[in-house]
């Protein structure tokens, strides 16, 4: 029987129910060896809008404070904002109180650098081995530092630094009909201020009051965003946006129809490359589109394991101009920051949209097409390996990469099979240029993964 | 040797106590306002704060733990205990946690938990959430029904509004007072109280944050900045308090300190004759002018061990109104209109509408009563010595009337003496009090004798 995941600590930081799995307790000594590895300097904190941010927000400032850490308070902010802020004013680090797109009864600490970056593996081990030898500063009371609250300016100098990189004007004059489902998440209240007073969008949005439930799932998708869809047909709007408690963000077009995630990171991709000729970064999984949309810039794309840290790893070694995770729809803009930004994603579109007169379905429909399967296939603890051959084994002729799982290339498609961090399962995703090959190579990847004797090593 | 952990920490009945970074961590914290949060009923949770840097470390744990059980927290920011216990009550509110480490140096702190009458817990609900801490086994709150916290800004208003109910305020206002806040929190109070009111203060050490001296009671520390200050300043009377405003001391007109232990027999000698209640509750170390106290006015005075948790275990037996005050000689006084909590700033504007009623000075009060030479000492002490102590103590002064309840105390008339344990420090205390002279010799010897049991 596959367990519940109720708590999680690992190099992803700390994540799980809120009640008798993850505690103030748990939740005061993470933050703490935090203090401890950033040093007894300034710490940003900001939290979602959950029922339990203000009481785990609270535990961490008791460890960050602890720790000898001064504590600078943002409240209720997008986890962009908060990134952007710790970078900005010159913290050791940041802490964002968010479970993203995790249900109501989670919660979960994702970490920054001084750099608003999220940590690296190394930095994780590192911070990991704090935590478990409880090896913690223990400030003495000369040494204790306050908390001070900063609302304010996240919000105004994000939102400044984000204008700077688009041709705003241009945005404002086209007075887009915009609607918004901002999940009374962390956006609830920052994103309808950027949209219709930085932006100057005519704004139709619902779910905008961070004191309320999230009134939907909180992941962002076709399932999920009905009434975002209903808003943008009803009103006649040109385009709507779909955010997660954290502030990620999903698209909607003009016809209501929600968009693949993929096609979202592909359109802000070749907005930013039409400005600008660069290095582009995706993951493994991402479409092959973004190989086509680079390759007519004449840029080159980089692939990477799944995970921002690690496509933001390689933006930063290969100083990319674009890049992002097809898988999420996530959009990092390094212009504006490195890091996974909706509100540049934003700015992006409607800077697409503005440039090209066009509508948002007739941008996916310009894109390269190619067609995806996905599923998720569960395996017993320990035949993960032997799973892994019998994938490999049954393509020969097949390009093999194997950084992050498995990804066998065709000339005119690919399979990806890479385990969850999280749980014994095993995620496939297949794409081709066309409808039957995708079905092809999604068939013959299930069977593979379903033939019991791929798992016992036949 | 190394430094014993008693030296550093200290989780007891009366809570937890410690040097931040050393012995009191963010760990204890969390845990300790968790068993809190789980032992209490349902409903909000007052909490207070003294002014020293650590108390916010101790306020951000203290809220996590209290939410994460369900409780709503209602933070009164830096407020005396007093103010706290005040506002428990006005809240109907389950229960109260005052952070800070009232009349210990800057480098502690602490956590007082109070029940839902704003009084201390008793030992028996103590006893239970020591339990609860020792088993880390929390009740905490699902996600839906973590709590809330708000803020609330005009706990003090509400408080001397109580004070104001049985003090005639404006009259006090012909005094002209001064004040050593000890850098605690009865500035505020006292500032509002002279806006209010019109009470004249004259504030020293007033700044809240760093502490300036040593925050006791003292007689000593009375000596140290205030005393020289009162006849200059021509003011009828100076009072010292401690960071959190509930013990005080005081000097006179005069510029003369008056000892600590002066103040529960002075308010006896004011509240019982308007008291129905004539019973004084103190310790077994306090002065013995208590008694002559007690006998001018009817009353009866019953002694119990040091700390504040005898002294709560001992009013539990005793109907409110049999009770006619209630103290230590720390300075600490319970006066019955508040609901018996140590409250010094209801102590000095008892002593002044003393000095009202009577229509006289300080001074000439004190002069009422017979001169007491109280001496105290300590040594530090080897834990397995301490019984051998007490039952060589117990035969040479097999004389006197003797008294084992709290280590051993010895009575002859007009002369006494109490050798205990402390319950908060590593040490062995000594007091000796006579009427008249100082009881030198019967002190020297009393040293001398524990002292061959030290470390």
């Amino acid at each position: 029987m596959p367990r519940e995941h109720l708590l999680k600590i690992g190099v992803s930081g700390i994540r799980g129910v809120v009640g008798p799995f993850l505690t103030p307790q748990l939740t005061r000594a993470f933050a703490q060896a935090f203090g401890t590895y950033v040093g007894p300097r300034r710490v940003v904190v900001g939290r979602d809008t959950r029922t339990s941010g203000p009481m785990l927000q609270h535990a961490v400032h008791c460890g960050l404070l602890a720790a000898g850490c001064e504590v600078t308070d943002v409240g209720v902010l997008p986890t962009p904002t908060i990134q952007f802020y710790t970078a900005r004013c010159g913290a050791r680090g940041g802490l964002a109180i968010t479970a993203s797109h995790n249900p109501p009864e989670y919660n979960a600490l994702k970490m920054f650098n001084a750099a608003g970056l999220f940590f690296n593996h190394y930095e994780r081990s590192e911070l990991l081995d704090i935590y478990h030898q409880s090896a913690f500063r223990e400030a003495t009371n000369a040494e204790m530092r306050g908390v001070t609250r900063d609302a304010d300016a996240p919000v105004r100098l994000h939102i400044e630094q984000v204008l700077a990189q688009m041709d705003a004007e241009r945005i404002r004059a086209r007075r887009f009909r915009v609607a918004l489902d901002a999940v009374n998440g962390a956006g609830a209240v920052m994103t309808p201020h950027f949209l219709q007073h930085a932006l100057g969008c005519e704004l139709q949005a619902i779910s905008i009051d961070p004191g309320k439930p999230f009134p939907r799932v909180a992941e962002p998708g076709p399932e999920t965003l009905g009434d975002l869809a209903r808003l943008v047909r009803e009103q006649g709007c040109d385009i709507g946006f779909g955010q997660d408690p954290d502030g990620d963000l999903a698209v909607v077009d003009e016809t209501g129809r929600v968009l693949d995630n993929d096609d979202v990171l592909a359109v802000a991709i070749d907005a930013v490359l039409a400005r600008q000729r660069g290095a582009v970064v995706v993951n493994l999984t991402t479409s092959s589109a973004i190989d086509d949309i680079a390759a007519a810039r004449g840029c080159r794309v980089y692939r990477t394991p799944v995970g921002e840290a690690n496509v933001v790893e390689t933006m930063l070694a290969t100083g990319a101009v674009i890049g992002g995770e097809g898988s999420n729809g996530g959009i990092i803009y390094p212009a504006v920051q490195s890091c996974r930004d909706s509100y540049a994603g934003m700015a992006l579109w409607l800077d697409r949209l503005a440039a090209t007169g066009a509508s948002v379905s007739a941008l996916v429909e310009g894109l390269p097409r190619y067609h995806r399967r996905s599923a998720t296939v569960g395996f017993e603890h320990g035949r993960l390996g032997p799973l892994m051959q019998k994938l490999a084994g049954r393509w020969p002729e097949a390009q093999l990469d194997r950084r992050d799982g498995l990804k066998v290339g065709f000339a005119d498609g690919w399979i990806h099979a890479r385990a969850s961090n999280t749980e014994p399962l095993l995620r496939i995703a297949v794409e081709a240029k066309t409808e039957a090959r995708a079905a092809e190579l999604f068939t013959a990847a299930e069977q593979v993964a379903a033939d019991p004797s791929a798992i016992l090593g036949g | 040797m190394s430094a014993r952990s008693g030296e550093s920490l200290r989780i007891s009945h009366v809570g937890l106590r410690g040097i931040v970074g050393r012995g009191l961590s963010a760990e204890q914290v969390v845990d300790f306002a968790s068993a809190f949060g789980t032992f209490l009923g349902g409903g909000p949770v007052v909490l207070g704060r003294d002014p020293r840097a650590s108390s916010v470390m101790l306020r951000e744990g203290v809220i996590a733990g209290l939410l994460a059980c369900g409780h709503d927290v209602i933070d009164l920011g830096v407020v005396s205990t007093p103010v706290i216990q005040h506002a428990i009550r006005r809240h109907g509110a389950a229960g109260g946690v005052s952070i800070g480490a009232s009349h210990n140096a800057a480098e502690w702190n602490a956590l007082k938990f109070l029940g839902g009458a704003g009084t201390y817990l008793s030992t028996a609900e103590a006893s239970e959430l020591l339990d609860l801490y020792h088993l880390r086994r929390f009740t905490f709150a699902t996600w839906e029904r973590v709590g809330r916290l708000r803020q609330e800004d005009d706990a003090i208003d509400y408080y001397l509004d109580g004070l104001a109910s049985v003090y005639d305020l404006a009259a006090l206002a012909r005094f002209k007072v001064i004040v050593d806040c000890a850098n605690g929190t009865s500035s505020r109070i006292l500032r509002r109280l002279a806006e209010r009111h019109g009470l004249r203060f004259i504030l020293i050490n007033e700044r809240m944050g760093a502490l300036a001296h040593e925050p006791n009671t003292s007689a000593a520390m009375v000596a140290l900045q205030l005393a020289p200050l009162v006849a200059p300043a021509g003011a009828d009377a100076g009072f010292l308090f401690d960071v959190d405003s509930d013990r005080v001391a005081m000097a006179t007109g005069a510029g003369v300190p008056v000892t600590e232990e002066m103040m529960l027999p002075l308010l006896a000698d004011y509240l019982l004759p308007r008291s129905r209640g004539k019973l004084i509750i103190t310790n077994l170390s306090t002065t013995a002018l208590v008694e002559e106290i007690a006998a001018r006015h009817g009353g009866k005075v019953i002694r119990v061990r040091v700390g504040r948790q005898a002294a709560m275990d001992a009013m539990a037996i005793y109907r409110p109104e049999e009770i006619g005050v209630a103290g230590e000689g720390t300075g600490a006084v319970m006066i019955p209109a508040f609901r018996f909590v140590y409250d010094g700033i209801a102590s000095m504007l008892a002593v002044l509408s003393m000095m009202l009623e009577r229509g006289t000075t300080l001074t000439e009060i004190l002069a009422g009563y017979p001169r007491y030479s109280i001496l105290k000492g300590q040594v530090s002490f080897v834990p397995q010595r301490i019984p051998a102590m007490f039952m060589e103590l117990e035969r040479r002064y097999s004389d006197g009337r003797v008294n084992s309840a709290d280590g051993l105390r010895v009575d002859w008339p007009d002369t006494w003496f109490h050798v205990r344990v402390s319950q908060t420090e590593p040490i062995v205390r000594v007091i000796c009090e006579q009427k008249g002279e100082p009881p030198r010799a019967l002190f020297d010897a009393l040293m001398d004798q524990v002292r061959q049991y030290a470390a």
